[in-house]
């Protein structure tokens, strides 16, 4: 483990130095090729006079209410399409049709209802994770063994307790997967949501760099995104999913 | 000198002075498996109350096999020994209520290709404390009539009645244990152990102490109490999944080819362990396989099953003292009639097995 974590931090320290020998070269103007050394001063003054603070805090409040929303929505109607055959037939096609439109689509539609508010980002990060979240819970309720659910009836489960005892249990690995999914795409979503006009998150930082002719904060910016989409991925999905697909016996 | 042994409920019998068969029928001479099958049909010929006779020199059958059978159906009965020749007398008592009783049961599947007749117009009566054994080869609809008795299926004719009442889904007195990969992976093996009792809203403390007392009967060592299924050997899920069914304590325990998919070892070593289970907890079990050999070994009654469309083709009573072992002579004489008997199904059976063997 410590030897993988030494060549990682090899591999950086290398790229980077590949990267301040080409910016020593000269080449291009500095508001085309930023230095390392400039991107880090931006990383930290940013969070010094606590811009990028505000805006993540401002991008986290909401993805947090998009993508929690997303979760409710998304697993009551991917449980009831798994296990219902007329609206898997019919609502369940829809899903699989809507699920192909980047959800970045969506927003001249926000726009036009809502106007430039909140309410419009919110509607794209919405639409952007609800398809992955609605499609993870209904391929796992499709995909429970019947014979969990006969022997459970044999036992004397009926109806909610079937539900909740045995078939969301069964789904839950495709669920997660659907969760994780649904996460990288809200994400996205609201970083292009928010480019579009003074949003104050993220996505705004990023385009303020661009309106000021100021590489270093657009390179610092997307560092910053990166880093969080990552440490979420890593650090929360990829940790519960392995630990649900071990328990459950898939790993 | 008349020896005389009375092993029945013989208060409702008449006087032995007074004993007037209404047949008899001579038994000496035949060797297991025929005499109690000879009995069986011809007691099935008698009317209520009459009485029949039958002269027996095979010791487990007249003293071990007979009365079991007699107790079983609730019909009073006396054993005398004469001479080395042992009289059996045994009344016909029609019982109102069996434990189980399948009753003119016809099941239709509507598919793609048309309609298909799993199960035609099946009549079984099932007694308390009786281990029965359903034999046939894939597709006879031993399984679907498994199904229809665990309530998780409804027949297209008939009825099924359990303990006098009519079983209309499933329930906890009719528990089945499945082929495999039926115990739920996200919970440990004593939640799983747990489950139905949870269902029930069992007191945890109650469902905890009743699911290590099961556990412990059905022989799993306590270090895997709190292992997850997918550590667990075949074997020892199937044990798991016989004290998952047994803690319910079902009035009839079902079990659906519980022991096909393990290696022949364990499976010897379990069907010895399911007959100790059913000796001590007197359970009424049906057990539903597609080997012969197996059905011989663990049931009372033995009902062969063919296919298109399914149905019972014969009934054996199977005249083995207990406990049995699979390497006994008589289990393999037995198996042998039986298998002699129904050869067309057998060539079925037999395929069946050797796809299994070359798995």
């Amino acid at each position: 483990m410590s030897r993988r974590l030494t060549r990682l931090i090899l591999f950086y320290l290398i790229l980077t130095g590949l990267w301040q020998g080409l910016y020593s070269l000269r080449l291009w103007p500095e508001y085309i090729f930023p230095s390392p050394v400039g991107v880090l001063k931006t990383l930290v003054a940013g969070f010094e006079d606590k811009t990028f603070i505000i805006g993540i805090l401002i991008s986290m409040k909401r993805i947090l209410i998009g993508y929690g929303l997303s979760i409710v929505v998304g697993l009551g109607i991917g449980l009831l399409i798994g296990r219902v055959k007329l609206l898997d037939e019919t609502f369940g096609s829809l899903v699989l049709g809507l699920q192909a439109l980047p959800s970045i689509c969506w927003l001249p539609l926000a726009l036009l209802w809502f106007g430039l508010s909140e309410s419009a980002i919110l509607l794209v990060v919405i639409l952007g994770s609800l398809f992955s979240i609605i499609i993870g819970a209904d391929t796992g309720v499709k995909n429970v063994p019947p014979i969990y659910i006969r022997a459970a009836r044999t036992m004397g489960a009926k109806g909610l307790q079937l539900y909740t005892k045995v078939i969301i249990p069964a789904a839950l690995p495709s669920i997660i997967s659907g969760f994780k999914q649904g996460w990288s795409f809200a994400w996205r979503s609201l970083m292009a949501a928010e480019l579009l006009y003074v949003s104050l998150g993220l996505g705004h930082l990023l385009m303020m760099g661009r309106e000021l002719n100021d590489m270093n904060q657009v390179i610092a910016v997307m560092i910053v995104i990166i880093v969080i989409g990552v440490v979420v991925d890593r650090l929360i999905f990829a940790k519960v999913e392995n630990k649900v697909r071990e328990r459950w016996g898939l790993a | 000198m008349i020896k005389e042994e009375r092993l029945g409920q013989s208060e409702e019998l008449i006087k032995l002075d007074e004993l007037k068969p209404h047949r008899v029928v001579d038994l000496r001479g035949a060797v297991c498996p025929h005499p109690l099958n000879v009995i069986r049909e011809t007691m099935r010929s008698l009317k209520d109350k009459e009485i029949l006779q039958a002269l027996c020199d095979h010791e487990p059958t007249a003293k071990e096999n007979a009365p079991r059978f007699c107790k079983r159906r609730g019909y009073p009965f006396w054993v005398i020994e004469k001479k080395g020749v042992w009289h059996i007398f045994i009344q016909k008592i029609e019982k109102s209520q069996p434990r189980l009783q399948v009753v003119n049961v016809s099941k239709v599947f509507k598919t793609n290709y048309g309609k298909v007749t799993a199960l035609d117009n099946i009549n079984l009566t099932i007694h308390e404390g009786e281990f029965v054994c359903i034999v046939g080869p894939s597709g006879c609809g031993k399984s679907t009539l498994l199904n229809l008795i665990a309530g998780l299926d409804k027949p297209t004719q008939g009825e099924i009645w359990s303990n006098g009442n009519r079983v209309t889904g499933p329930g906890s007195d009719r528990v089945v244990v499945f082929q495999e990969g039926a115990l739920f992976p996200w919970l440990t093996v004593i939640e799983n152990v747990e489950f139905g009792l949870k269902i029930l809203k069992v007191n945890p403390k109650i469902r905890r102490t009743l699911a290590v007392d099961y556990l412990k009967l059905v022989g799993l060592d306590e270090k895997f109490h709190n292992s997850f299924i997918h550590q667990l050997s075949g074997g020892m899920k199937q044990r798991v999944a016989i004290a998952r069914a047994l803690v319910m304590e079902p009035a009839i325990l079902l079990m659906d080819e519980p022991f096909a998919a393990l290696d022949v070892h364990t499976r010897e070593t379990l069907q010895q362990e399911l007959q100790n289970i059913w000796s001590e907890s007197h359970k009424t079990i049906v057990f539903v396989t597609h080997n012969v050999q197996e059905a011989v070994l663990l049931g009372d009654r033995v009902i062969v099953f063919a296919k298109n469309p399914g149905r019972i083709k014969a009934e054996y009573e199977i005249d083995i003292p207990r406990p049995r072992r699979a390497d006994a002579p008589e289990v393999f004489l037995n198996t042998k009639w039986i298998t002699d008997d129904i050869r067309e199904e057998m060539e079925e059976l037999e395929r069946k097995v050797e796809e299994v063997a070359y798995r």
